[in-house]
C-alpha cells in the first residue's frame, strides 16, 4: 500500500515513516508539514492510504478533509497525540485513529484493517465543515484567504485560480469542492460566482454576465442561468 | 415658707445653667464604664461650681450666722456620679469655700456636713455600682440628699456653739433644705438622664444609618474598589447620611461622587485638595469644620461645598483611596461630624479587605487548577514523547539529553503557584520547555534569548513566563504556516524590569470570555504580588509579531 504521511512534526514524520516501512506492508508516498503540502500530494500521489495528524498550523486534519474532493481521498487514519478528537475522527468515517506514540503491535492492527477494508472511497456523504478559508499560492508562501474576499474562482488549463479585488491567486482546491463547500456559485463550467460580490447581471441576448462589484465580468451559460436566476428572484 | 421659694428658686437657676451645661458640646454622655480618670476631674469641676454656686445664691438666715443653701446638691450628685472620693472632694472643696469665702456661726458645721453628704452619696455609689440603672434615678437622688440634709441638720446642732444658736439655724436651714434640696437633686438626675437618653437615640440613629450603608455596599464593594462602583457607593452613602455630597477617591483620582457639586467634581479628576492629599499621606481622618478650617474647592471657585471629613480607606494597611462627605456652606455640621467619617471608613475598609480575600482565594484556587493543568498537559507530554522515541532511533545522546529537559519541566510544574521565582529560576523552567519544542517543530523554529544577567535575581510569582511562553506556541507559531521565531527579552527601563516574550506570528486577539485565562492569571498574580503599576501588556502587529511584556519591579525584592 501506498501510504501519505502528513504530520507539522519533522521527527513524528520520520518516526512513522519508519514504523510503516517496517510493517513491511506500505511504502512511503510522500511526507508532507502541513495540509497545502498535503492536497497537492493527494493529487499527485494518489496514495491508498492517509496517514493524518489532527493539530497542524493554519488547516487542522479535519479541514484538510473537507478541502478534498470525496473521490480523491483514500482511506484516512488519524494519528494524534490524545485521544480528545476520537469521537470527530470517526464522524469524519476514519478508518483508524493512532495514538502517538505509536507501538509496533498497535500499528499491525491497523495494517489488518486497512487490508480487510475497502483500499478507498465508500463513505457515506457525511456533511462536512464548511470552508470559510481557502488555502492559496502566493510566490512561495501560503495565503488563507477568506470566502468574503472572493469574487470568483476561474479554472483554466493552468489550474484554478481565486480572483479577488485586487489580483488572484492559484489554488489546489477543485471548483468542485469550492462550490459544495465553499458556498460559490457555478454560473459556467469553467467559473464560480460569490453572490455576496455581486453588483449586476446583463441579460443581453445572446451571452448573459455578471459584474461584480469590484468590475471583473464573468460568463453565464445558458446551463446554468436558471440557477443563477433563482438566487437572485428574477 | 418664703424661704423654700426662694432655695426652689435659686434651684431653679442651677437648673437652666446645668441644663444648658449638658446641651453644650463640652457635654460628654456618661459611659458605661464608670468615668475614667479624666472624666473625673471634669465632674469634680462641674459639680464643685454648682456647689459653689450654691453658695451665692443661698438665703443668708439668723443674721447672717448660716445660709439656707443647695450645697448638697453638688457634693451628692458628685458623689453618685463618680464615687466617695469624688463626692468628698467636691464637698470638702465648696465646705472650704463656704468657710473662707462666707462667714457665720454656722459655716464649719456646714462645710463638714456637705463633705459627709459626698461622702454618703460616693457609698451609695460603691453599693449599687454594677447596676447603674437603678443608681441613675431622680428617686436615688431623692432619697439620698433627704437623709444627707437630715444628717447635714445633725451635724449643725452638733457642732455650732452656742446650742441655742444650732437651734435656731437649725429651725431656719432645715425645713427649706429638707425639702427643696431633694426635689432639687432629683431634678437634675432627671437632666442628666434625659439627656444621656437623648444621646444613646442618635447613637442608635447613626448604628442604624452605618448598618444601612454596610448592607447595601456589601454587594457593591465585592468586586472591589472601581469606576462603577465608586460611584454607587458614593449615591448610597449619601442616601443614607444625608450630607451634602459624597466622594469617592483611589490614591491618585476621584473615582466617583455624588450630590452637590457633581458638576464639577467629576469622576477621572486627578486629587487637588490637599486635604486629600494629607489624608491619604498620613493615613489619618483629615476633618474641615467650615468654620476655623474651611475646605476650598481647587475646581471650581463658585462651589459651595465648604466643610468636610476625608477619612482614608485601607486595606492590609495601606491606604487605597478615601471616602469624604462635604456640607455645602449652609448647612455645615448639620448631619456630618468627624466620628461619621471614622466608621464609615472603618466599615467600608474591613469590605474591601473582604473583597480582596475573597478575590485572592478565587485566584489561588483558580491558578492552582490551572497548575495541575499544566502539569499533566497531555498534548504536551506525548508529542515530546513521541519526539524523543523518533529521535532515539538515530541520535540517542540526543534522546538522553531531551528526556532530562522533560524532567526538568515536569519536576519544576510540580511547584505550588504561591511559590516566588527567581527569573533565573523561571528561565531555566522555560528553557526546558523550549528545548523539547526546538526538537519537535525540528527546522521550522528558532528561539533567541537575550537577558541582562544583572536581572537573574528578580522575583516574580512562579509560573510567570511558562504560560506565556507556551501561548506564544499554541495560538502563535503553530498557527502559521510559516518558519517561527520566538524572542526571549529581560532588561531594565525607566525604573523597572521588563521580561518580553515576542514572536512573528501576530495572532494575538482580544481574548474572548476563558481564552485569556492562563494570561489574566498571571497578571493578577503578578498585581498581586507587586501593585497594580506591575503585570502584563500586549503589543501586537498582526502578522507580524506579537509581545507580551512582564513590568517587574527592577529590585524584585517580594515583600
Amino acid at each position: 500500500m501506498r501510504a501519505l504521511i502528513v504530520d507539522d512534526e519533522l521527527h513524528a514524520r520520520e518516526e512513522l515513516a519508519s514504523l510503516l516501512e517496517e510493517t513491511g506492508a506500505f511504502a512511503v508516498a510522500g511526507k508532507c508539514g502541513n495540509a497545502v503540502e498535503a492536497i497537492q500530494a493527494l493529487r499527485k500521489e494518489r496514495p491508498d492510504v492517509l496517514f493524518l495528524d489532527i493539530q497542524m498550523p493554519a488547516i487542522s486534519g479535519f479541514e484538510l478533509l473537507s478541502m478534498v474532493d470525496d473521490a480523491d481521498l483514500p482511506a484516512v487514519v488519524f494519528v494524534t497525540a490524545h485521544d480528545e478528537f476520537a469521537i470527530r475522527a470517526f464522524e469524519a468515517s476514519a478508518l483508524d485513529y493512532l495514538l502517538k506514540p505509536v507501538a509496533k503491535e498497535r500499528l499491525a492492527r491497523t495494517v489488518e484493517r486497512l487490508q480487510r477494508g475497502p483500499a478507498s472511497g465508500g463513505r457515506p456523504g457525511l456533511p462536512r465543515t464548511p470552508i470559510r478559508r481557502i488555502p492559496c499560492l502566493a510566490g512561495r508562501s501560503i495565503k488563507l484567504v477568506d470566502v468574503a474576499e472572493v469574487d470568483l474562482v476561474r479554472s483554466s488549463e493552468a489550474g484554478v485560480y481565486v480572483v479577488l479585488a485586487k489580483g488572484e491567486l492559484y489554488t489546489d482546491l477543485t471548483l468542485k469542492v469550492l462550490e459544495e463547500r465553499a458556498g460559490l456559485v457555478r454560473c459556467h463550467k469553467q467559473f464560480l460566482v460569490n453572490l455576496d460580490n455581486v453588483d449586476e447581471i446583463d441579460l443581453e441576448e445572446g451571452q448573459a454576465v455578471v459584474r461584480t462589484r469590484s468590475g471583473k465580468e464573468v460568463p453565464v451559460s445558458r446551463r446554468f442561468l436558471p440557477k443563477l436566476r433563482d438566487h437572485f428572484h428574477i | 415658707m418664703s424661704l423654700a421659694l426662694q432655695l426652689v428658686e435659686a434651684l431653679s437657676v442651677f437648673l437652666v445653667i446645668f441644663y444648658l451645661y449638658c446641651r453644650s458640646p463640652a457635654f460628654r454622655p456618661l459611659k458605661p464604664d464608670w468615668p475614667q480618670p479624666r472624666g473625673k476631674v471634669r465632674l469634680y469641676l462641674v459639680f464643685s461650681g454648682i456647689a459653689v454656686l450654691g453658695n451665692y445664691l443661698g438665703v443668708p438666715v439668723v443674721e447672717g450666722q448660716a445660709i439656707v443653701n443647695a450645697r448638697a446638691v453638688g457634693s451628692i450628685l458628685a458623689g453618685l456620679l463618680g464615687g466617695p472620693v469624688l463626692g468628698l472632694l467636691v464637698g470638702a472643696t465648696a465646705g472650704v469655700h463656704r468657710v473662707t469665702a462666707l462667714s457665720g456661726s454656722a459655716a464649719l458645721s456646714g462645710a463638714v456636713a456637705t463633705t459627709l453628704e459626698g461622702l454618703m452619696a460616693g457609698v451609695v455609689h460603691l453599693a449599687l455600682k454594677r447596676r447603674p440603672e437603678r443608681l441613675m434615678t431622680p428617686r436615688v437622688a431623692l432619697v439620698t440628699t433627704f437623709v444627707g440634709e437630715v444628717a447635714h441638720m445633725g451635724v449643725v446642732l452638733l457642732l455650732t456653739h452656742p446650742f441655742d444658736q444650732a437651734l435656731a439655724v437649725v429651725k431656719a436651714i432645715g425645713p427649706p433644705m429638707i425639702v427643696a434640696n431633694p426635689i432639687g437633686a432629683a431634678l437634675f438626675m432627671a437632666v442628666l438622664l434625659e439627656r444621656q437618653r437623648e444621646m444613646d437615640r442618635v447613637a442608635a440613629a447613626s448604628s442604624t444609618r452605618a448598618l444601612k450603608v454596610a448592607e447595601r455596599t456589601l454587594r457593591l464593594l465585592a468586586r472591589g474598589i472601581g469606576r462603577e462602583s465608586a460611584g454607587e457607593l458614593a449615591a448610597i452613602v449619601m442616601a443614607e447620611t444625608g450630607v451634602g455630597a459624597v466622594a469617592v477617591t483611589d490614591t491618585e483620582r476621584v473615582l466617583g461622587f455624588a450630590g452637590t457639586g457633581s458638576d464639577h467634581h467629576l469622576p477621572g479628576n486627578p486629587i487637588s485638595s490637599p486635604y486629600t492629599r494629607q489624608a491619604i499621606a498620613e493615613n489619618s481622618v483629615v476633618f474641615a469644620d467650615g468654620v476655623r478650617q474651611t475646605y476650598d474647592c481647587t475646581v471650581s471657585p463658585a462651589c459651595v461645598l465648604n466643610s468636610v471629613v476625608i477619612a482614608p480607606l485601607q486595606v492590609d494597611g495601606a491606604v487605597v483611596g478615601t471616602v469624604q462627605l462635604f456640607e455645602p456652606r449652609d448647612r455645615r455640621f448639620l448631619n456630618m461630624n468627624r466620628s461619621l467619617g471614622e466608621g464609615l471608613a472603618a466599615l467600608l475598609s474591613s469590605q474591601l479587605l473582604i473583597a480582596r480575600y475573597q478575590e485572592q482565594k478565587s485566584l489561588l484556587v483558580m491558578s492552582e487548577l490551572k497548575l495541575a493543568q499544566a502539569q499533566v498537559n497531555p498534548h504536551f507530554l506525548f508529542n515530546a514523547l513521541n519526539t524523543i522515541i523518533a529521535i532515539l532511533r538515530r541520535d540517542a545522546d540526543r534522546a538522553r539529553e531531551l528526556l532530562i529537559h522533560l524532567s526538568t519541566f515536569f519536576r519544576k510544574n510540580l511547584k505550588r503557584s504561591s511559590d516566588v521565582s527567581t527569573l533565573e529560576e523561571e528561565l531555566a523552567h522555560v528553557g526546558a520547555y523550549l528545548e523539547i519544542e526546538k526538537a519537535r517543530f525540528e527546522g521550522r523554529l528558532t528561539v533567541e534569548t537575550d537577558v541582562d544577567p544583572a536581572l537573574l535575581r528578580i522575583r516574580m510569582p512562579s509560573f510567570t513566563l511558562q504560560p506565556l511562553v507556551e501561548n506564544a506556541f499554541k495560538h502563535g507559531l503553530s498557527a502559521v504556516l510559516a518558519d517561527g521565531r520566538a524572542i526571549i527579552r529581560a532588561y531594565r527601563a525607566d525604573g523597572a524590569a521588563l521580561v518580553e516574550i515576542e514572536d512573528n506570528a501576530g495572532t494575538w486577539a482580544e481574548p474572548a470570555e476563558n481564552a485569556g485565562l492562563g494570561m489574566q492569571l498571571v497578571d493578577k498574580r503578578v498585581k498581586n504580588l507587586y501593585g497594580e503599576s506591575y503585570g502584563l501588556s500586549v503589543t501586537c502587529v498582526p502578522h507580524e509579531m506579537t509581545r507580551v511584556t512582564v513590568r517587574l519591579p527592577a529590585e524584585g525584592a517580594a515583600p
